[in-house]
């Protein structure tokens, strides 16, 4: 049995996937990124290997991918998030034809082909209104932990309506808002639907075709999950390894590698 | 198309009701004014700022409706455009993509990059008519007036495409007269708002012209002829504000909170808000021919702003002008943001006034702001500031 | 021709010459300002340096001073003096940097440049008539405002003949004849019309050998890179139109494109990726936003930048001598409504290009300075991808401002384009090798 692996270095966590031959999910593992890249990614690996029981021989290929993707610098090659997600969706729901993908620092929309081909896509990373860091912003203003957010923002029922466009006001609205009496439930439903909203009208510019996938470590927020779907006007797709996607799909690219270094290479007729 | 009354509401009712009611009809993001008058199986020429000859399109039997945003979030419209953009554009096509307002022409004009740019992103999203109108920017050749006068010629030959029926000289003529007076209504508007600020606030006198773009001028004028007397005979005790001149609402609009927010510390003595409605200074003679006659008001008869170019009217000079002649105290300058011509003009705005000794005050709005606290403080202390001295 | 053909020199000559012309020019530029000579400021789209270089007047282009300050790294310097002077960051950059120009006294990196004695501007850009607003405030000088009536909807363009075209062909005719005496008075030379028909004949020669020029990157491999190359081409075709040393440089590089096209001479050692660029160069980061491409084998064989911002040159417009100030009227019109076509109707441009110039993709760039160019790209690229399916890329950044063009953010795009361009080749070679079976 041959393994690929991938390891994802976003700006706050490096994620690393290590697939097997039929690109089932062996092994996954998580550490912080830190300062040193490098070091992360290397952690993320080793880790990622104890998980799964591997060595590191067994591991044929590996593609690094993410922000820190040009550190992996054990890996064989890069391939930027962008495709690594979109490949990473349609692997876990084949019939993805569009990913939402909100990482904690931007957000993207990518349209896909079914073979997980990038037919478009659009990102969000000059500005945090828009991404998880609007929703940790909040937080900090409403002193609740991030993993308590989701549901507490689906207990609102008359969510207030966020106008800023700047993460650096977001907290004294959502204080604003309190002051005014508003619930915090209420605050909370209405800062997720601001968010939602945003990457809705990301993926309007490359266009909404189902299904739709919700990737990303913000996929796993209950709230976000219900906002964005209710924005979108479709229900979307998420798998509990929504935080992994970006690397499931770095490590698909780097089985493709494996597969193609077995298959003799076709000679023109 | 049936005889309609595409806004009845006021009809018959106090002052007070009836500025209530244009508020509303203004703030009213289903537009029922133009969808009645569609019902009724009008058709509608949709023309962006600033300046639009009406006439042309209400000769056609046509109700010209004024586009300039709204108070829409721009969700669909918002993929069509990059991010450095002004929100006017953005809203304005929304009402389209949104059908709140269904066009069967839309116009636009050569005021800056952004505006000649709609002109293009409407036609590919429209199966109708959209054209830019191009107006002179070199309203100083002496060749200016014959060929605007053909150019509204060609827009004729648009409309009577659109309308499926001929506008002649004498329709023009009638129409003319119409707008003659809707203009002249208006000037006395602004005459009791220069004489007596303390009968109607800035934003009441806003609602008052604003509705004009949205329904048949006919009504508009049977509306003013209704509510100028109100007004002057209103029962409002004299309170002298600081009087002062504001600049800057000739495209995006502000929002009619922040008109209020400033009619609390001011009174609002002249201004360019939706001069485009106001762009005419005086009757357009109705004798000859009616579209040189149009093409003639427009470079000799007419205001100013940021977006038309002419070398006789500096626009520092004439806000200086405007300034004096409304014995106004201090000017608030402001831009929508992302407005090029606008923010640009501010600067020689504001070397001017120093220049001149005129207290003034800077600021940007976006027609869809929800909070003024910050600004209001400012204007308030700046207002403060000119009571002491 | 300064070299025959056949020889080695003959690669890379434009380029070279290219440079030598604009130092040439900036000296120039320079001994007018140091003798206080009378100079114009003029802009890309509609120059009339044909006229210009009737009156000697030499022809100062502040978007392209502009343009270097950038490319040699300083213009944050400029962009900050302008706004310390009251202009707002959300304003054109080229018109900030000038401002900045203007208060150091027209200094440059690249040398001294004159006042304005007069600024002669068309209606192609909105923000030309502010930015000479500026100067008139600044300098009390005459400006001077060239209305051309531009298109007035898709697919509506009317040609000589048609009498709406004939109308707005005389409005031009009719201007040009008030800013005949102008300039006459401006620099103090009289209007020889003979002078003008010799510009215009160099213009002539200029127009034809452009559009050449950009004909021969249908070759394969491409002979220059549009986005690179193409900036040293416009600032000839600019800062020369009308004079003999224009019309002798686009001669020559006629006969090196024709060179590199016959002997197979490209610009990459291996071109994989032919593309079209649409909008204006990021010149912050003019070298490295040019690597980011050619080193994935990427080369830009074609730009609507190239159209525009050569004031329509592109169409080879012949002017007749015969009847030279109606002739010009027609020229500009033509030349700069194209122009105008280029930047808000550019889609049918594009497809046209994608054929004739064999281009694998389209790559936008909007830029936060100007709304000209950038406003209607979205929805032009959804109107381009709608008649064909090209893949096309979207990226933001700025023409002037280092402070919104962020290196990583634009590879990061630029790696996932080529990704689908290398993805996309790869399934439409193993669809043939299926069929081959």
């Amino acid at each position: 049995m041959a393994y690929a692996a991938g390891v994802d270095v976003g700006s706050t966590q490096t994620k690393a996937v290590i697939v097997d031959e039929r690109g089932t999910i062996v092994a996954r593992a998580l550490t912080m990124t830190g300062a040193h890249v490098t070091r992360a990614a290397e952690e993320a690996f080793a880790e990622a290997l104890r998980a799964g029981d591997l060595e590191e021989e067994e591991v044929e290929y590996v593609v690094g991918t993410g922000y820190g993707r040009y550190k992996v610098t054990f890996g064989n090659t890069q391939v930027t998030e962008i495709s690594c997600h979109g490949r990473g969706a349609v692997h876990m729901f084949p019939r993805t034809r569009t990913v939402v993908d909100m990482g904690g620092q931007d957000t993207k929309a990518i349209r896909v082909l079914p073979t997980g081909e990038i037919q478009d896509f659009c990102m969000n990373d000059k500005c945090a209104a828009g991404t998880g860091r609007f929703l940790g912003a909040a937080a900090r203003a409403l002193d609740i932990p991030l993993e308590a957010l989701g549901a507490t923002a689906l207990r609102g029922e008359k969510a207030v309506r966020i106008s800023t466009t700047c993460t650096v006001f977001a907290e004294s609205e959502v204080l604003g808002w309190l002051g005014r009496g508003k619930k915090i439930e209420d605050v909370l439903l209405g800062v997720h639907e601001s968010i939602a909203g945003r990457s809705a009208g990301l993926a309007r510019r490359v266009g909404i075709e189902e299904e739709v996938t919700f990737t990303g470590g913000v996929a796993l927020n209950v709230a976000m999950i219900a906002t964005l779907s209710r924005a979108l006007g479709v229900v979307v797709n998420v798998s509990e390894d929504s935080h992994y996607m970006g690397a499931l799909g770095a490590a698909l690219f780097a089985l493709d590698h494996v597969l193609a270094a077995r298959t003799p290479v076709r000679q023109p007729a | 198309m049936t005889p309609v009354t595409t806004f009845p509401d006021w009809q018959g009712r106090p002052v007070d009701e009836v500025l209530k009611r244009c508020a509303e009809l203004l703030e009213d993001e289903r537009y029922p004014s133009v969808a009645r008058w569609r019902e009724a199986g009008g058709k509608v020429a949709g023309h962006f700022q600033v300046y639009f000859p009406e006439e042309i399109a209400h000769a056609a039997g046509m109700l010209p409706f004024k586009v300039r945003g709204g108070p829409v979030e721009a969700m669909q419209a918002d993929s069509r455009f990059g991010s450095y953009l002004c929100s006017i554009v953005k809203t304005s096509l929304e009402l389209a993509l949104s059908r709140r307002v269904v066009l069967d022409l839309f116009v636009t004009h050569p005021i800056c990059d952004a505006a000649r740019n709609l002109g293009a992103v409407w036609g590919r999203n429209f199966p109708y008519p959209c054209e830019i109108l191009y107006l002179p920017q070199n309203a100083n050749s002496a060749h200016a007036a014959a060929y605007l006068r053909d150019e509204y010629d060609r827009l004729r030959r648009t409309v009577e495409r659109v309308a499926g029926r001929a506008v002649t000289d004498d329709d023009l003529r009638r129409s003319i007269a119409v707008f003659n007076e809707n203009r002249a209504l208006l000037r006395e508007l602004y005459a009791l708002k220069r004489e007596t600020p303390w009968l109607v606030r800035a934003d009441e006198a806003y609602v008052l012209v604003a509705v004009g773009g949205l329904i048949p001028r006919e009504e508009h004028n049977a509306l003013l002829r209704t509510v100028l007397p109100l007004l002057r005979a209103r029962p409002a005790k004299r309170l002298d504000k600081v009087r002062v001149v504001f600049e800057g609402g000739f495209c995006e609009q502000p929002p009619l909170d922040l008109l209020r927010a400033i009619g609390r510390s001011c009174d609002v003595v002249d201004d360019d808000l939706l001069i485009g409605l106001r762009w005419i200074l005086e009757d357009v003679p109705l004798g000859g021919d009616p579209l040189a006659a149009l093409a003639h008001a427009y470079l000799e008869h007419s205001s100013y702003s940021p977006v038309q170019h002419d070398l006789r009217k500096p626009k520092e000079e004439m806000l200086l002008r405007r300034f004096r002649a409304s014995g106004a105290q201090a000017a608030i300058v402001t831009a929508a943001k992302m407005c090029e011509p606008g923010l640009e003009e501010q600067v020689a705005y504001a070397r001017a006034l120093e220049g001149a000794g005129v207290p003034f005050f800077v600021s940007e709005f976006e027609e869809n702001m929800t909070s003024f606290e910050q600004l209001e403080v400012q204007l308030e202390t700046f207002v403060e500031n000119l009571l002491f001295e | 021709m300064r070299q025959a053909a056949g020889t080695t020199g003959i690669v890379g000559r434009g380029n070279d010459d290219g440079a030598r012309l604009f130092r040439q020019w900036f000296h120039e530029l320079a001994e007018a300002a140091e003798a206080n000579r009378p100079a114009a400021y003029v802009f890309v789209m509609g120059s009339l340096g044909e006229l210009m270089r009737t009156f000697d007047l030499p022809v100062v282009f502040p978007e392209i001073n502009s343009l270097q300050t950038a490319v040699r790294r300083v213009a944050h310097e400029y962009l900050n003096e302008a706004e310390d002077y009251g202009y707002s960051p959300d304003i054109c950059g080229y018109v900030k940097a000038d401002v900045a120009t203007q208060l150091r006294g027209g200094q440059l990196p690249m040398g001294r440049i004159p006042k304005p004695s007069i600024a002669v501007y068309t209606n192609a850009c909105n923000t030309y008539i502010k930015w000479a607003e500026i100067w008139e405030r600044m300098y009390k000088i005459p400006t001077f405002t060239l209305d051309v009536p531009g298109t007035r909807a898709e697919g509506g363009q009317t040609w000589p003949g048609n009498p709406d075209f004939e109308r707005d062909r005389r409005y031009v005719e009719a201007q040009l004849r008030e800013l005949i005496p102008v300039l006459a008075k401006v620099s103090g030379v009289p209007f020889d019309v003979d002078r003008l028909r010799e510009a215009m004949g160099h213009a002539n020669v200029l127009g034809h050998a452009w559009k050449r020029v950009l004909e021969l990157n249908g070759s394969r491999p491409s002979v220059f890179n549009a986005l690179t190359d193409g900036t040293i081409y416009l600032g000839v075709a600019n800062g020369f139109r009308g004079a003999s040393e224009g019309a002798a440089y686009f001669t020559d590089l006629v006969e090196e494109m024709e060179y590199k096209s016959a002997h197979g001479i490209g610009t990459l050692t291996d071109e994989r990726s032919r593309l079209l660029f649409v909008g204006v160069p990021c010149y912050p980061i003019f070298r490295r936003f040019s690597e980011m491409f050619t080193e994935l084998g990427g080369t830009f064989v074609g730009s609507t930048y190239l159209h525009f911002a050569s004031g329509g040159a592109n169409l080879g417009y012949e002017y007749d001598l015969a009847r030279p100030i109606e002739s010009l009227a027609e020229g500009v019109l033509i030349g700069v409504r194209d122009a105008m076509d280029n930047m808000f109707h550019q889609t049918p441009v594009l497809l046209k290009m994608i054929d004739t110039l064999a281009a694998d993709g389209v790559v936008y760039h909007p830029i936060k300075s100007c709304r000209t160019v950038s406003t209607g790209l979205a929805d032009s690229r959804r109107a381009l991808l709608a008649a064909r399916d090209v893949p096309s890329l979207f990226i933001e950044s700025d023409m002037m401002d280092r402070r919104v063009v962020s290196e990583a953010q634009l590879k990061n795009r630029i790696d996932a384009f080529f990704e689908g361009l290398a993805s996309r080749r790869a399934q439409a070679a193993s669809r043939l090798t299926a069929q081959g079976d």
